[in-house]
């Protein structure tokens, strides 16, 4: 009797054995490896306009990255968190991705990149910010910039109107965003005039949340003011060319004589600044690295299958800031692919070399950007190349070749 | 006086001295005490993220704030809807120190302490400048002298290079016994800091309206001709309510700066002001356990309602940013709940509870 027993609890425990290894076993050989990383933006509150579909687009590039096994078994886990615009919250966010163990940070506002610096510093972990604030990579070993600086979109921007301008000197007033981030362009540009652009900087205004700018169009008429160009989001863009179409005063085409031509850095123009301001965006000059859904080509193909496979909406899967999103998050599998291509271990320092060593002959090219990302320890701006665009018949259309920047060089 | 000094039910003060005791009963005292002492011990007994530290920490800066913006408008019925930019002084202090002598100087690693103070004495000269107006003014009109403050003070570090244009001014890491307090413990460091600050300024206040100072803000409060009447100078008197919750501030804002390792505009706008504001009121104007509850209850229900509207955020179409409205129509509807069905805070829900088990088991 008592042998019987024995002989059926082995057999029960020889049951359980095989069947906690049949069911662990997959798991554990089919499983690869997790890279942990972390996103903190405004899905909500302030510019969250450009944050949802910037989180939409590192979201769904990470799922395509995991569905379609890019990187084999392994698989990367982003974390995703809001922190409303608020460097606070961006720090607790961050605080939790460290505690969870990430190896590669995606941030987004230029006040937390910047009130952040240090902690990147001492925890020594790459970063990616939606920002393009010249000052994120002064002092800073860490963090890069996924396409060239607002100075240097603010400075190519100068030098088109200096090389298609017809007549004198071009008189331009600058139209910015009262913090570091609208600010930190002008003094480039005054730099670039040092150093021989040939332009006037008529005016430089800090808008506030006027729903009225004619007073200060008719100021910038009676100056003679041809162009502004704009550093700062679409909302202040958009109520001050609305205003300037009311009066009358926006130039049909470029460098219109008697009138003026509006010219805008990154976030200012989108598919949000033709919804916002309608009809008077009609000729408004963009400047981005990135590729645009109104002028198709093998990225845009990539974003908007990538939007549909993912159920976004139209709104999203035309975003500029959805195209941002997938990109960053494709620098970062790009990295992790080629330390694995190269048998490392994924960390952050591994992944942090393999930025600084992404240049010559191992620039990568996303298919959402206009020109090749590349990095060195010297250089952290990704996309140098930048197009311009301007709003023709309601949409974006490009215009000449992507240019890179004369001027940034030589005041570098 | 109840012969039995461990479980008094009832009111029997037979002097003046005993009214004023701290705590009624002996009970009470070592209920406290050993309160007091778990919220010194738990960080040893329990490792928490560096998250939810900072999450803790956070609300530990807020009742020093509140502390203070309870002084001025709870107990000497003043309306600050500046408090914030009280706060933001001290931490500028401290930022601004650190710009001109260096974020790593001796001064700011070394001698934190003198630094907080000098947070807390810059917030008390400012209290004293914006309370000025309040020798003239009352009610609405003093609101929005102290609103205009908060504007001021924005548009200053907004705009002057000097603050950096409101970005991030670094503070360096500081010193302690055992060395630099680095990354891993640095806010468990802050946390016992502020804990400290925290007890020092709680019975501060506490002891004070065991003075005629501090019951000179009541009476102001209650009606300043009878104050007057009674000897007491009630424009004096609201100047220097305004100076003690500019120093209690200017504390808040010190320990903000280090504890964040530097100081930005952003943590310092109007939002925040009204995020005081709502935190004394919820509390319960007027208490000093309300300054507790307070920032505990609006912290946590800040990091609910951030939860659902992030998840909100993830779900919700583009076009239909409703997310965002998520957090500011909670926090409204929760003021104005509290004021309709609550005015007395959380406080009051406080006395009830102590109130019920001090004479428990019978009913009355």
């Amino acid at each position: 009797m008592g042998k019987t027993i024995r002989k059926n609890l082995f057999a029960l425990n020889l049951f359980l054995a095989f069947a906690v290894v049949v069911c662990i076993t997959p798991q554990a050989f089919a499983g690869g490896k997790v890279y942990k990383m972390g996103l903190s933006l405004a899905i909500t509150g302030p510019t969250s306009d450009a944050g949802n579909p910037y989180s939409k687009g590192v979201e769904d590039y990470f799922n395509y990255v995991n569905d379609t096994k890019l990187l084999g078994d392994d698989k990367i886990e982003c974390m995703i968190r809001d922190d409303q615009y608020q460097t606070a919250v961006t720090k607790r966010n961050f605080e939790d991705f460290l505690d969870q163990g990430i190896v590669f940070y995606l941030n987004y506002s230029t006040g937390s990149t910047l009130g952040l610096k240090r902690d990147f510093e001492e925890v020594q972990i790459p970063v990616l910010p939606a920002s393009f604030h010249a000052g994120n990579v002064e002092d800073s070993h860490y963090i890069f910039l996924p396409i060239a600086s607002y100075s240097e979109q603010v400075v190519s921007l100068s030098e088109y109107v200096v090389n298609n301008h017809k007549g004198d000197k071009p008189k331009v007033a600058m139209f910015i965003h009262p913090s570091a981030f609208g600010r930190g362009p002008v003094g480039d540009v005054e730099k670039s005039i040092a150093a021989g652009l040939n332009m006037e900087i008529v005016e430089v205004v800090e808008h506030g949340k006027d729903l009225d700018n004619t007073a200060m169009l008719q100021r910038l008429m009676s100056k003679n003011v041809q162009y502004v160009i704009c550093q700062t989001i679409q909302s202040p863009v958009a109520t001050m060319i609305k205003d300037a179409a009311r009066l009358g005063i926006s130039a049909n085409a470029f460098g219109e004589s008697g009138k003026i031509t509006f010219l805008g850095a990154h976030y200012t123009g989108g598919n949000d600044l033709i919804d916002l301001a309608g009809d008077a965006s009609e000729n408004f000059f963009w400047i981005t690295s990135y590729t645009i859904t109104s002028e198709p080509g093998p990225g845009t193909d990539f974003q908007l299958s990538l939007a549909k496979k993912y159920g976004r909406d139209d709104k999203a899967a035309n975003s500029h800031n959805y195209a941002n999103g997938i990109m960053v998050a494709q620098v970062a599998t790009e990295v992790v692919r080629r330390a694995k291509e190269k048998g490392l271990d994924i960390s952050k320092k591994t992944l942090h070399d393999e930025l600084n060593a992404m240049n010559g002959d191992n620039a990568y090219q996303p298919p959402t950007t206009v020109g090749p990302v590349t990095y060195s320890s010297t250089d952290r701006a990704g996309v140098d190349s930048l197009q311009i665009y301007a709003v023709k018949e309601g949409v974006f259309r490009k215009v000449g070749e992507p240019i890179t920047s004369q001027y940034m060089k030589k005041i570098k | 006086m109840a012969s039995n000094r461990w479980l008094a039910t009832g009111n029997f003060f037979t002097t003046y001295q005993e009214e004023q005791r701290t705590f009624t009963t002996r009970l009470d005292q070592l209920i406290f005490s050993i309160f007091l002492l778990t919220l010194f011990i738990w960080p040893l007994l329990f490792e928490l993220s560096r998250t939810y530290m900072l999450v803790v920490d956070n609300i530990l800066i807020a009742v020093v704030a509140v502390l203070g913006l309870n002084l001025v408008t709870g107990f000497a019925g003043l309306i600050s809807i500046g408090h914030a930019a009280f706060v933001g002084v001290g931490a500028y202090t401290v930022a601004s120190c650190s710009r001109m002598i260096g974020d790593s100087h001796i001064i700011i690693t070394h001698l934190w302490p003198v630094m907080i103070i000098a947070g807390g004495l810059a917030g008390a000269v400012m209290g004293a400048i914006v309370g000025l107006p309040a020798l003239r003014l009352k009610h609405l009109y003093l609101a929005i002298a102290t609103l205009s403050f908060q504007m001021i003070f924005e548009w200053t570090i907004n705009f002057m290079a000097f603050f950096n244009q409101g970005q991030t001014i670094f503070v360096g890491r500081v010193m302690w016994l055992t060395g630099e307090v680095g990354r891993s413990d640095h806010y468990v460091f802050w946390y016992y800091v502020i804990l400290i600050v925290i007890v020092m300024c709680g019975f501060g206040v506490r002891n004070l309206f065991k003075t005629r100072y501090g019951r000179a803000l009541v009476a102001v409060r209650d009606n300043d001709r009878a104050a007057d009447a009674m000897g007491m100078h009630p424009g004096l008197t609201k100047v220097y309510a305004f100076a003690l919750s500019g120093f209690l501030a200017g504390v808040a804002g010190a320990l903000h700066a280090y504890l964040y390792r530097g100081a930005g505009i952003e943590s310092f706008t109007l939002h925040h002001s009204i995020s005081y504001l709502a935190m004394a009121i919820v509390g319960g104007l007027g208490t000093l356990n309300g300054s507790f509850w307070g920032p505990a209850a609006i912290q946590f229900l800040d990091l609910q309602v951030e939860n659902v509207a992030e998840l909100a955020g993830h779900y919700m179409p583009s076009n239909m940013n409703l997310a965002t409205a998520l957090r500011p129509l909670t926090f409204g509807l929760v003021i104005v709940l509290f004021l309709m069905f609550e005015p007395r805070g959380i406080a009051n829900w406080w006395r009830i509870v102590k109130s019920y088990t001090k004479t428990w088991p019978f009913r009355y």
